[in-house]
């Protein structure tokens, strides 16, 4: 209760909420224009939050992470174009709505759903992260060894379209953990003499190179639509907003069920938003009476899609503070973020800093609010937003990321290694490797190190890995995942394969 | 095999090979780097020295990159190889764009140390405008403005606020 208090003060502060409530604009802008993901708009405020508390930190980072599932709403219904990845499925109703001349109702729909899927994950997450908390300090090493590796070969076989590729990028992501002095006894690894290297890649500019630029790369590939400016959804725009949110809180079940697939999916290592809109829109569709007026403007699509992708928000935090593992990108960015101010994320943090923890639980909740009360007052402003040509984008968040990543450490060198990691993370995001392992390979590299050791410094038996029944079970869980995903690849090939012999004869 | 090919499936093909070249580079470097753990010496106080943790990873990189040699070495028709070179610089033809920024990012994080932040940063974001922008009169202002904004107004910003201090050249 004191801990609950000590943050509930923290956060009610005029200069935390201030931070937060710029925080919650600047997700939102950010998810708005297309191009310009959640994922990035998070890394590039993490430097802005080191002077902070630790805490006013971490609630401006949730405030921009709220806002920014959001924001990907307003291209989506206007442009047709999923502002982020998260808000694919929202673009198959919303869309059609506002072309049909409901821009108004499709975009209060969303941020509604938005804001009632972050306020239910947030209530699982309350409830659910403490007990995890509990089971996960009386693991040992062993068994925190075997659930990273789960966890690195789930999110290697969930995310992108090759199971190869994907844990080749968890590899990649464990040895670029592996430089730098070693975890335990500090002995220097893989510096090669350089000085740089020798207190390990520093992770934020791996972060800033890997998920700002390349993807800044990737927005130019098409020289055509750098060029153009897409034009807007015209003419009078009616919000409806209280009409709206009672048609929201009509659907109880659509909400209820599409924000429990968010929170489950975003527990998930390494699935987020962008594959729990899709799944939610598809549970509602098929628990639908009328499935055949999904994809033409159904309001259950779009409170599906956005309930399910803001829940990912509240889910996502349970294993990182129940467990210390993130499940997602932006996850791993928050942990980093703590780790800056020294606070170690494990399962001890509840106990350790539960002034902290419960005051991201406030955070998430009051973020929601100011999302919800951003989005209703000023949509029309962020329409312009959504047309941002990609020209003015591209030169000036790069920029940004250069200011990032010097600000950190004061070093031009930094800057050299940016650009390194930026060519090289737009060379396997084109050759078609997903990034999210490798990030998660990085955060997670020292921690598998540092278990697997002590593991082996408590007992020298290896088999204790295959013996302790948890440990066990997670390994096999790994392994069943793996087996899953090549299982599944396998299908989707002689599909693939057999409508291709089909069309050849 | 015909000559019949689209060129979706013949770019899918050269997609391929790029990627089975950069297993190929996986591999050899993991392989490098594997040598190079075999090196750091084993502890005294513990049975996994140092080196151990590394060695695992790279040895699991090699044995994955192997895997996907042979799966790619399996899906790709010989004549793929032959293709190979004019579909990528068909590719590159495609996407000049990507290049253009690199070589600016290149150029701009070179310059920077030198010229100052403000200064730097003022040229790299106009003249990346300039190469990616329809031309006329209203972007040019726009692209000045804000250019003018996100070099000088910036590195005020962070000198007066946040009390980080960019580089100011002369280096």
């Amino acid at each position: 209760m004191e801990d609950f208090l000590s943050g509930f003060s923290q956060i009610f502060t005029l200069s935390t909420l201030t931070y937060m409530l710029a925080g919650s604009i600047a997700g939102i802008i950010a998810a708005a224009i297309p191009g310009f993901t959640v994922t990035m708009a998070i890394v590039l405020t993490l430097p802005l939050t080191f002077s902070m508390e630790p805490l006013q930190g971490i609630a401006v980072m949730l405030s921009v992470y709220v806002g920014g599932y959001t924001g990907g709403l307003i291209s989506a219904a206007l442009l047709g174009i999923p502002g982020t990845p998260s808000s694919v499925a929202t673009t198959f109703d919303a869309f059609p709505m506002a072309r049909r001349g409901e821009p108004g109702r499709a975009l209060s729909l969303g941020v509604w759903a938005s804001f009632f899927g972050t306020i239910l994950s947030t209530i699982v997450l309350i409830v659910a992260a403490p007990p995890l908390a509990m089971f996960a300090v009386k693991l040992g090493p062993w068994e925190y060894f075997s659930l990273i590796v789960f966890a690195l070969t789930i999110v290697a076989s969930l995310v992108g379209d090759s199971v190869i590729r994907g844990i080749l990028a968890g590899l990649i992501g464990l040895a670029i953990s592996t430089v730098g002095a070693d975890p335990i006894m500090g002995r220097p690894r893989f510096d090669f003499g350089i000085e740089m290297l020798q207190a390990g890649l520093p992770f934020l500019v791996v972060l800033i190179g890997i998920f700002a630029i390349s993807q800044l790369v990737s927005e130019v590939e098409d020289s055509i639509s750098v060029r153009s400016g897409n034009a807007l959804v015209t003419g009078t725009i009616d919000f409806q907003t209280w009409k709206v949110m009672k048609e929201v809180l009509m659907r109880p079940v659509n909400l209820l069920r599409s924000s429990l697939v968010g929170v489950l999916i975003g527990a998930l290592p390494g699935a987020g938003g962008s594959i729990a809109n899709l799944v939610a829109y598809d549970q509602a569709k098929r628990a639908s009476k009328t499935p055949e007026e999904f994809g033409n403007g159904n309001p259950d699509g779009v409170v599906a899609s956005e309930a399910g992708n803001s829940a990912t928000a509240g889910g996502g935090l349970i294993p990182l503070i129940g467990l210390g593992i993130p499940g997602s990108a932006v996850d791993a960015i928050l942990m980093a973020s703590l780790m800056v101010h020294g606070i170690s994320v494990g399962p001890r943090l509840i106990m350790d800093h539960g002034d902290l923890v419960y005051g991201m639980f406030i955070a998430m909740a009051v973020a929601s609010l100011m999302m919800l009360v951003v989005s209703v007052l000023s949509m029309r402003v962020f329409l312009r937003v959504a047309s941002v040509p990609k020209w003015l984008i591209v030169p000036v968040v790069m920029t940004c990321c250069v200011v990032g990543s010097f600000a950190l450490n004061n070093r031009v060198t930094d800057l050299y290694l940016l650009g390194f990691i930026g060519v090289a993370g737009y060379t396997l995001r084109a050759l078609g490797y997903s990034l999210a392992p490798l990030v998660l390979g990085v955060i997670l590299g020292p921690i598998a190190e540092t278990n697997l050791r002590r593991a082996l410094m408590t007992d020298s038996d290896p088999t204790l890995f295959l013996t302790r029944p948890i440990s066990l079970l997670f390994l096999v869980a790994a392994v069943l995942s793996i087996g899953w995903a090549v299982r599944a690849h396998l299908k989707k090939n002689s599909k693939t394969e057999r409508t291709e012999d089909a069309s050849a004869s | 095999m015909t000559d019949k090919v689209t060129p979706q499936a013949r770019a899918q093909e050269a997609g391929e090979t790029a990627r089975l070249l950069s297993y190929i580079l996986i591999l050899l470097a993991s392989a490098g780097l594997f040598v190079t753990a075999m090196a750091i010496p084993a502890s005294r106080f513990e049975s996994l020295g140092a080196g151990a943790f590394p060695k695992m990873v790279f040895g699991a990189l090699m044995l994955m990159s192997v895997v996907a040699i042979i799966d790619a070495l399996r899906k790709l028709p010989s004549a793929a190889y032959g293709r190979f070179v004019c579909e990528a610089v068909a590719w590159a033809r495609r996407r000049h764009l990507i290049f253009v920024v690199l070589a600016a990012l290149g150029a701009y994080i070179v310059v920077l140390p030198m010229l100052g932040f403000s200064i730097a940063s003022f040229v790299f974001i106009f003249g990346l405008e300039l190469a990616l922008m329809p031309r006329g009169w209203k972007t040019l202002l726009i692209a000045t403005i804000v250019a003018t904004v996100f070099s000088f107004g910036l590195n005020w910003l962070f000198a007066e606020v946040f009390n980080v201090f960019l580089p100011r050249g002369g280096n």
